[in-house]
């Protein structure tokens, strides 16, 4: 529904989005990841037929976004970063607004805008104006508004920023429901949410898709040395023990709270929890805690985007220059990157 | 078509719920108020040529300061507001062109405009009762308002789409208004009569004048209505190069 081929857009002074092909199937969520000023805004709004490309094209349900950008628009529904909304309209005149500016046939408007409203939990809001809404229910009548048309392409910017976390999850359930018979493409900052709602995730850095797959997929194939965690009643000397375990590259071990915690690395693609189990057993250590740690997405999404690791692109020119590339008005794209920095 | 509405009502609407839209239609009433009470003065001198008296209506120095000041304050929301909240993203990328877009909202703050003038016919009826009018001046008085009111706005929309703040909007309207109405006004300057004719074909308040007297120029016409087409084309230039910038 979504395909986009070799899309570059330059701005005056600076390259925001290079080269960047993907494409969102029907039925898929896509979650569309990377650090401020990365290009996803820059690319949602080219697809959206806000900002026309550079080179390439896209398209939208089939129709190209340049010749045939009436109709490319008419199919997606669009929720911009801000989530953006008149403030004195009443939530029911916006969503009957919206339909009418795209193109809902007139008999039609009423029960798509009443459809619209009890799906996105709003009737308790309808009659009030957007100014006097909180930031969840601002965040559901946009989204409603986007969908007021029926469009076959939900296209979302940070569909869940500022939210309480109650919000979140009730968002993200909405997409997650969405997306059965829809394309959606999304981008977030809040990292767990890929792993939460989307089917397939593309990490863009620089203007660049730098890897694309399943969040288990790039977990896997970018993952570093998988990490059993473990806890032992008393304290106990296990270090050595489970250093002589075959595989293991490294274990760190502490005490406190009358606990004995270790941490085991292992070999890539080993997996050795059975083996710390017997080896407990066997000498009598009582174990408390047994976990794989999940390499968190997080990780590889520092791994893909860290700036003074060597250059995923090698023609890309200096970091300095990009600095800053496609930074959007308002930066309300948090440093995801930061955030992630916070993670062990 | 219909989206083209969609925009128009939304644009008219939107004056309503601002407080300064009840400021300026009080303080047009105000000034009106004043120019009907000495309409009523004039009618009340015997020797008043009675069907000319509410050419006044049209011709005073406070409809042009009126005009001058108000337009650019009613048009500076129409793009600087949109573009700052954001909203211009959900009208640019609904399946509506950047000249329908322009077309709206230039339709709408005309509507609001003309609304403005709506109560003015209760004066016209009121003399109506009391006094013999000539409906032909006043209809083309309406018309004049109607052209001059479009061709402001339509500057004033082209510098809304310049910027985000919107009193750099009102000024640059106002800044753009004033050469346009006083290049007019040097033809009373000049004393060379091929100089003179041209000025005269930007006098405005000679064209106001002279259609308050129920002359309908075609000149006239042309020139209001190519120099709105003008800068409503400018504002749809513009709106579509503003994007570019990030």
């Amino acid at each position: 529904m979504i395909e986009v081929e070799s899309l570059t857009k330059r701005f005056a002074t600076e390259t925001a989005v290079e080269d960047v092909t993907f494409s969102v199937r029907e039925g898929e969520i896509v979650g569309f990841l990377g650090p401020n000023g990365a290009g996803k805004t820059t690319t949602m709004r080219v697809l959206t037929g806000f900002l026309p490309p550079t080179h390439g094209t896209a398209r939208i349900a089939g129709n190209d976004i340049v010749t045939r950008s009436r109709e490319a628009r008419a199919a997606l529904g669009y929720l911009p970063e801000s989530a953006a909304l008149y403030p004195e309209m009443r939530v029911r005149e916006f969503l009957t607004y919206r339909a009418r500016l795209e193109g809902v046939a007139r008999g039609e408007i009423r029960r798509r805008v009443d459809e619209v409203v009890e799906h996105c939990l709003l009737s308790e809001v309808a009659g009030r104006k957007v100014e006097n809404l909180s930031r969840g229910y601002r965040q559901r009548a946009a989204l409603a508004s986007a969908l007021v048309h029926q469009p076959p392409v939900l296209i979302l910017d940070e569909p869940t920023v500022g939210l309480d976390p109650a919000q979140i999850i009730k968002i993200r359930e909405m997409i997650r429901e969405l997306g059965r018979d829809r394309a959606v493409l999304l981008s977030t900052h809040i990292l767990p949410e890929v792993d939460a709602v989307c089917d397939r995730v593309l990490i863009i850095d620089r203007g660049r898709i730098v890897a694309e797959g399943t969040p288990q997929e790039l977990r896997s194939r970018l993952a570093g040395s998988p990490v059993l965690r473990a806890a032992f009643k008393g304290k106990v000397t296990a270090r050595d023990a489970l250093a002589a375990l075959p595989r293991v590259t490294g274990v760190e071990e502490e005490a406190h709270d009358g606990e004995t915690r270790v941490r085991v690395e292992c070999e890539p693609g080993s997996d050795l929890a059975e083996e710390v189990f017997h080896l407990a057993v066997s000498k009598g250590w009582v174990l408390r805690e047994l976990a794989r740690d999940a390499v968190p997405i997080e990780d590889v999404f520092v791994r893909l985007t860290r700036h003074d690791a060597p250059a995923t692109t090698p023609e890309a020119p200096a970091p300095d220059a990009q600095e800053g590339g496609g930074e959007e008005e308002g930066g309300a794209e948090v440093e995801a990157g930061g955030e992630a920095e916070a993670e062990p | 078509m219909r989206r083209f509405l969609a925009i128009v009502g939304r644009e008219w609407r939107a004056y309503f719920f601002s407080p300064l839209a009840y400021v300026i239609l009080a303080a047009f009433l105000l000034m009106n108020g004043l120019i009907f009470s000495a309409i009523v003065a004039f009618l009340n001198n015997p020797g008043a040529p009675k069907g000319q008296a509410l050419t006044l209506l049209f011709t005073n120095t406070y409809f042009w300061l009126f005009n001058l000041f108000v337009v650019p304050i009613i048009a500076m929301r129409l793009f600087a507001e949109e573009r700052k909240s954001g909203t211009i993203e959900i009208l640019l990328t609904s399946p509506v062109t950047e000249t329908v877009v322009v077309l709206g909202k230039w339709v709408g703050a005309l509507g609001f405009f003309l609304t403005l003038w709506l109560p003015t016919v209760a004066y016209v009826l009121i003399l109506r009762a009391q006094t013999p009018i000539d409906f032909g001046p006043v209809a083309a008085g309406y018309l004049a308002i109607a052209l001059l009111g479009g061709y402001f706005l339509s500057v004033g929309t082209f510098a809304s789409t310049l910027t985000k703040n919107q009193i750099v909007a009102a000024i640059l309207t106002f800044a753009m208004l004033i050469p346009i109405f006083s290049a007019g006004l040097l033809e009373s300057m000049v004393t060379d009569p091929d100089k003179r004719n041209i000025l005269n074909h930007f006098n405005l308040w000679d064209h106001m004048d002279e259609f308050s007297r129920g002359v309908v120029d075609t000149r006239r016409l042309v020139y209001y209505l190519s120099t709105t087409v003008f800068f409503l084309f400018l504002s749809t230039v513009t709106l579509t190069a503003k994007k570019e910038t990030p």
